[in-house]
C-alpha cells in the first residue's frame, strides 16, 4: 500500500479513533507501570469506547446510551477514586435524564404518527394530521439527549468536569466518544426530515439556537478560565457547536449542496478524536500560573519538542489557520453564510476569536518567563509519546484531507 | 549539547529577529501576511517582556498587542467565509476589524492609548520601541487600504478617530519635559496624520508612503540617537538641520492632507481641515522649539570627523518629501496658489511660534547643573502654565476614555455573574438545569 491511499484512511474515524486509544494505552501504562494485569479492564473500556467513536458516523439511536452506560461505568469502576465517582454521577444524572425525556419524545412522535421509523413519521406529519403543539413539542425534545452528550451550552460543564476529573487515559476517548455519540443521535432523529419542511424549519431554529448559545456560553466561559483543562472542556464544546451549526447549516432550504456538504460528521469525530487526545494529554502538564512572572512547565523547559506536537492538538482544536481544526471552523462558516443563519455565523465567529485568544495566552503560561532554577524531572516518555501520536495523528489527517481535496 | 545551548540566541536577538520578521510580513501584501506579521510583532514584545528585569510589569503591560493581531485574523476569516460580492455588512466587519487593528497600534482607540508615555520591555533599546507600533499601524492601514477606504461608514470614523489622535498626540508631545517621550508622541503624530493623508485619499499610496518615511523616520532617527549620545542635537549647526528637518518632513506630510480636506468632507471641510490644522501647528512647534541643543560635554569641543550618520540622516529624510510631492502633484488635479498658502499656513505658524519662543543652551555651554532652578522669566512661567494645562487635557481626555471603556467592560461582565451563579457544580443541579431546558424546548416551540 502506497502512502497516499494509507492516508486516506484518515477520512473516516477508525483510524483516528485507533491513534486515540494508542495513546490512551501509553498513557494507561504510565499509570500502572510494573501492573500490567490492572491495565486490563480499563484497556477493555477504552477500546469499546474507540470502537464506538470509529463506528459513530454509521450508528442508530442505540449508540447514545451505550456510550453513556460505557463511560459511566468506566468512572464508576474506581469506587477509591473520589473525583471518578463525581463525574460518573454527574454524567448519570444529566444524560440518564436527557435520554428518558429525549425517550419521551421519540414516543410522542410515534403516538401522534402511528408509525415507529423516522423517515416515515415525517411523510405521515407532512399531511398535516397531527396537530402542530404536538409534534412541535416532542421534536425539541427527542433532540435533547444528542444536545446534552454533544456537551453544548448550557451542557458544557460536564466536558470540562470530566477533563478535570477523570484520569488522563480515559478522558479525551470519553469526551469524543460521547459527542460523537449525541451528533449521530440527532443525525439520526433528523435524517428525511426534508421530506417535512415545517418540522426541518422547526429543527433548524433549535439547533442554530443551541449552536449560538454553545458559541457564546463557550466564548464567555473561556475568557474566566484558568485550568487547562477546563480550557481544553471549553474548547471541546465549541466543537459541539460546530457540529450544530453544520447540522443547522444542512437543514435550510436556500442552503442547497454547499450548505449540505459543509459539515459531515466523519471528518469532525476523525478530528476531535485526535485533537482531545494531544490537547488533553497537554492540559497535565500545563502550568496553573499564580502571577503574570511565572516560570513554564518542565515540558515546555526539558521537552519543547513534544510540547510543540501537543500545542499542534490544542491548535487544531481552537481553529488556528493551518491546522486541520482550522477548516472544520471554516466549513460551518461557509455553511452557516451560504444557510443566510447569519446571527450563528457572528457566534461562531465570537467563539473562534475567544479560542484563539485562549490558546494564546495557553502558549505563553506554558513556556512562562525564563527560570533561573533547573527544571524538575523528565516528562515520562510515555506522555510525550501520547502528545507525538496526537500531533502526528493530526498532521496525517491534514494530509488527507488535502490528498481528498476535501474535510 | 552545550555547543547547541550556546548557538541558541538570546532573548534580545530573538525578541528583534521576530519584530523584523513581523514587519515585514506586515509590508507583504495579504491580511494572512499581515495577521501573522502582527502576531510576530506582539510575540517579540511578549519575548522581550519575559525576559526583562521586571517581568510582572511588562507582561500585562503589552499583553494588549494580541489584541491587533486577533482583529486581522478575524478580518482574515470574514474574508475567507463571505463569498464573492457578499452584502455590506460582511465587508464592513472586515473592514472594521482592518481598521481596528491599525488603529490600536496607532494608539487610536481608547483601550491601550498610552503606551508611548512608557518605554518598552527591552532594557537597552526600551525607550526606543515604543515607536515601532505606531509605525506597524500606518503600515497595516496603508497595506489594507483596499479592505477598508471603500467601506465609507468605516472610513469616516476612522479619518476622526485619527483626527483625535492627532491632536492628542501633539499635545502630550507639547506637554512632556522629557523628550524622548516627546518623540514616541512625535512618532504617533507623524502615523496618526499619515494615515489620515491615506483615509482621505489625498495622495496616491506611494506618495504617503514617503511622506510618512520622510516625517516618521527623522523622528525614529532622533529617537535612537537618544539613547547613543543625542549626537544629532550636538552642536548648534546639526541641531539647526535637525530642527528644519524635522519641521520640514511634517509639514510635508500634514500639507496635502489639510489640501484634500476640503474636497473630501464638503460642507464639513472647513472645519474638519481646523481641526486639523491644530494639532499640524503643535507639532511644528515641539519639532522646532522643543529640539534644545545639547550642552558639551567636553570642556574643548572635538573638531568635525567628515561624513557621520547624524550629517547624512536628515538627506535621506527629506529625500522622499520632493519625490512624493512631485507624484501627488501629477496625479492630482491642479492647486490655487491661495489655497497652497493656506494649507501651509498651520505647519508655519507653528515653526515660526516656535522659533520664537525657542531658548537654545549657548554654544559651548558646558552641561547645566542638575540642582540649576527653573527660569522664571515670563515666558517661561507662561510656557509651563500651558503646558501644565495640555497635561491636563489629556490625562482628562485619557481618563473619561477609560471610564467608558470600563464600563463597556463591566456591562459585558454583568450576565456573568448570575450565569455563574447559576451553576455551583453540584450534581443535582445537573438534573435541575436539564429539567428547565427540556421545560424550555417544549414551551417555546408553541409560543412560536
Amino acid at each position: 500500500m502506497t502512502a497516499a491511499p494509507a492516508l486516506l484512511l484518515f477520512l473516516t474515524p477508525a483510524l483516528p479513533a485507533g491513534l486515540a486509544l494508542a495513546a490512551a494505552a501509553l498513557l494507561l501504562r504510565l499509570e500502572h507501570r510494573g501492573r500490567p494485569l490492572a491495565t486490563l479492564g480499563p484497556l477493555a473500556a477504552l477500546a469499546l469506547l474507540a470502537l464506538a467513536l470509529a463506528r459513530a458516523p454509521l450508528a442508530g439511536p442505540a449508540l447514545a446510551p451505550l456510550a453513556a452506560g460505557l463511560v459511566v461505568a468506566a468512572l464508576a469502576r474506581d469506587r477509591a477514586n473520589l473525583l471518578h465517582s463525581e463525574c460518573a454521577l454527574k454524567l448519570l444524572w444529566v444524560m440518564g435524564g436527557a435520554l428518558a425525556l429525549s425517550a419521551a419524545g421519540l414516543s410522542l412522535l410515534a403516538l401522534a404518527t402511528g408509525v415507529g421509523p423516522v423517515g416515515e413519521q415525517w411523510g405521515v406529519l407532512r399531511l398535516g394530521l397531527t396537530p402542530r403543539p404536538v409534534w412541535s413539542a416532542a421534536l425539541p425534545l427527542a433532540l435533547l439527549a444528542g444536545l446534552v452528550m454533544l456537551g453544548g451550552a448550557p451542557f458544557h460543564f460536564w466536558v470540562a468536569d470530566l477533563f478535570q476529573g477523570a484520569r488522563p487515559w480515559l478522558a479525551p476517548l470519553a469526551v469524543a466518544a460521547l459527542q460523537a455519540a449525541g451528533a449521530a443521535w440527532i443525525a439520526w432523529r433528523l435524517g428525511g426530515i426534508a421530506g417535512f419542511p415545517e418540522g426541518a424549519a422547526l429543527a433548524r431554529a433549535v439547533l442554530a439556537t443551541a449552536a449560538i448559545a454553545v458559541f457564546l456560553v463557550s466564548a464567555g466561559t473561556l475568557v474566566s478560565q484558568r485550568r487547562p483543562e477546563r480550557r481544553v472542556g471549553t474548547l471541546a464544546s465549541l466543537q459541539a457547536g460546530l457540529a450544530l451549526a453544520g447540522l443547522a447549516a444542512t437543514l435550510a432550504p436556500e442552503a442547497g449542496a454547499r450548505a449540505a456538504a459543509a459539515w459531515r460528521l466523519a471528518p469532525w469525530a476523525a478530528h476531535l478524536a485526535l485533537a482531545l487526545t494531544g490537547a488533553a494529554a497537554l492540559a497535565r502538564f500545563m502550568p496553573v500560573p499564580a502571577s503574570p512572572d511565572a516560570p513554564g512547565g518542565a515540558l515546555f523547559r526539558r521537552h519543547p519538542a513534544s510540547g510543540l506536537a501537543g500545542l499542534f492538538a490544542l491548535f487544531s482544536l481552537a481553529g488556528v489557520p493551518g491546522t486541520p481544526g482550522a477548516q472544520l471552523w471554516l466549513d460551518a462558516a461557509r455553511g452557516l453564510s451560504a444557510a443566510g443563519q447569519t446571527g450563528a455565523l457572528l457566534a461562531l465567529g465570537a467563539g473562534w476569536v475567544a479560542a484563539f485568544a485562549t490558546v494564546m495566552q495557553q502558549v505563553r503560561e506554558a513556556f512562562g518567563v525564563p527560570a533561573r532554577t533547573p527544571p524538575g524531572r523528565a516528562v515520562p516518555w510515555e506522555a510525550r509519546a501520547a502528545l507525538w501520536t496526537a500531533g502526528a495523528g493530526l498532521v496525517a489527517l491534514a494530509v488527507a484531507w488535502r490528498l481528498a481535496g476535501r474535510p | 549539547m552545550t555547543w547547541l545551548a550556546a548557538l541558541r540566541p538570546g532573548p534580545r536577538v530573538t525578541g528583534g529577529l521576530l519584530c523584523a520578521a513581523g514587519f515585514a510580513l506586515l509590508a507583504w501584501d495579504g491580511l494572512l501576511a499581515a495577521a501573522l506579521g502582527a502576531e510576530l510583532l506582539a510575540t517579540a514584545f511578549w519575548w522581550w517582556a519575559r525576559a526583562s528585569d521586571d517581568p510582572a510589569r511588562h507582561l500585562p503591560r503589552w499583553e494588549w498587542l494580541r489584541r491587533p493581531a486577533a482583529a486581522l485574523w478575524l478580518a482574515l476569516a470574514v474574508a475567507a467565509v463571505a463569498p464573492a460580492g457578499a452584502p455590506g455588512p460582511w465587508r464592513a466587519l472586515e473592514a472594521g476589524a482592518v481598521v481596528w487593528a491599525g488603529l490600536e497600534l496607532l494608539a487610536a482607540l481608547p483601550l491601550a492609548r498610552p503606551f508611548s508615555d512608557l518605554p518598552g520591555p527591552l532594557l537597552a533599546l526600551g525607550p526606543w520601541l515604543p515607536a515601532v507600533l505606531p509605525a506597524a499601524g500606518f503600515v497595516v492601514l496603508w497595506r489594507l487600504q483596499e479592505h477598508w477606504l471603500g467601506v465609507a461608514r468605516v472610513r469616516d470614523a476612522a479619518a476622526a478617530l485619527l483626527l483625535v489622535t492627532a491632536a492628542l498626540a501633539a499635545l502630550r508631545a507639547f506637554a512632556l519635559r522629557r523628550w524622548t517621550a516627546a518623540l514616541r508622541w512625535l512618532a504617533v503624530g507623524d502615523g496618526a496624520l499619515a494615515a489620515l493623508l491615506v483615509a482621505v485619499r489625498a495622495v496616491p499610496p506611494a506618495a504617503s508612503l514617503l511622506l510618512w518615511l520622510s516625517a516618521s523616520g527623522a523622528h525614529a532617527f532622533l529617537l535612537g540617537a537618544e539613547l547613543s549620545g543625542a549626537v544629532p542635537r550636538r552642536g548648534p549647526v546639526l541641531s539647526a538641520i535637525w530642527r528644519t528637518t524635522t519641521w520640514a518632513a511634517s509639514a510635508a506630510l500634514a500639507w496635502p492632507m489639510l489640501l484634500a480636506m476640503g474636497a473630501r468632507f464638503g460642507a464639513r471641510g472647513p472645519l474638519w481641515s481646523l481641526a486639523a490644522a491644530l494639532p499640524v501647528a503643535l507639532i511644528a512647534w515641539v519639532n522646532v522649539a522643543r529640539m534644545v541643543e545639547a550642552p558639551e560635554r567636553r570642556a574643548v569641543r572635538r573638531p568635525g570627523t567628515g561624513i557621520t550618520l547624524s550629517r547624512v540622516a536628515p538627506l535621506f529624510a527629506l529625500a522622499g518629501v520632493p519625490v512624493a510631492l512631485a507624484i501627488a502633484s501629477w496625479s492630482g488635479p491642479p492647486v490655487g496658489w491661495a489655497a497652497a498658502l493656506l494649507a501651509l499656513a498651520p505647519a508655519a505658524a507653528g515653526g515660526l511660534g516656535g522659533l520664537l519662543t525657542y531658548r537654545g543652551v549657548a554654544p559651548g555651554a558646558l552641561a547645566a547643573p542638575a540642582d540649576e532652578p527653573p527660569r522664571t522669566d515670563r515666558l517661561a512661567v507662561r510656557g509651563r502654565a500651558v503646558r501644565q494645562s495640555a497635561r491636563r487635557v489629556f490625562r482628562f481626555v485619557t481618563a473619561f476614555e477609560r471610564t467608558l471603556a470600563g464600563w463597556a467592560l463591566w456591562l459585558l461582565r454583568l450576565p456573568a455573574a448570575p450565569l455563574r451563579d447559576l451553576h455551583s457544580g453540584d450534581a443535582q443541579e445537573y438534573l435541575l438545569l436539564l429539567v428547565g431546558v427540556a421545560l424550555l424546548a417544549v414551551v417555546l416551540p408553541l409560543l412560536r
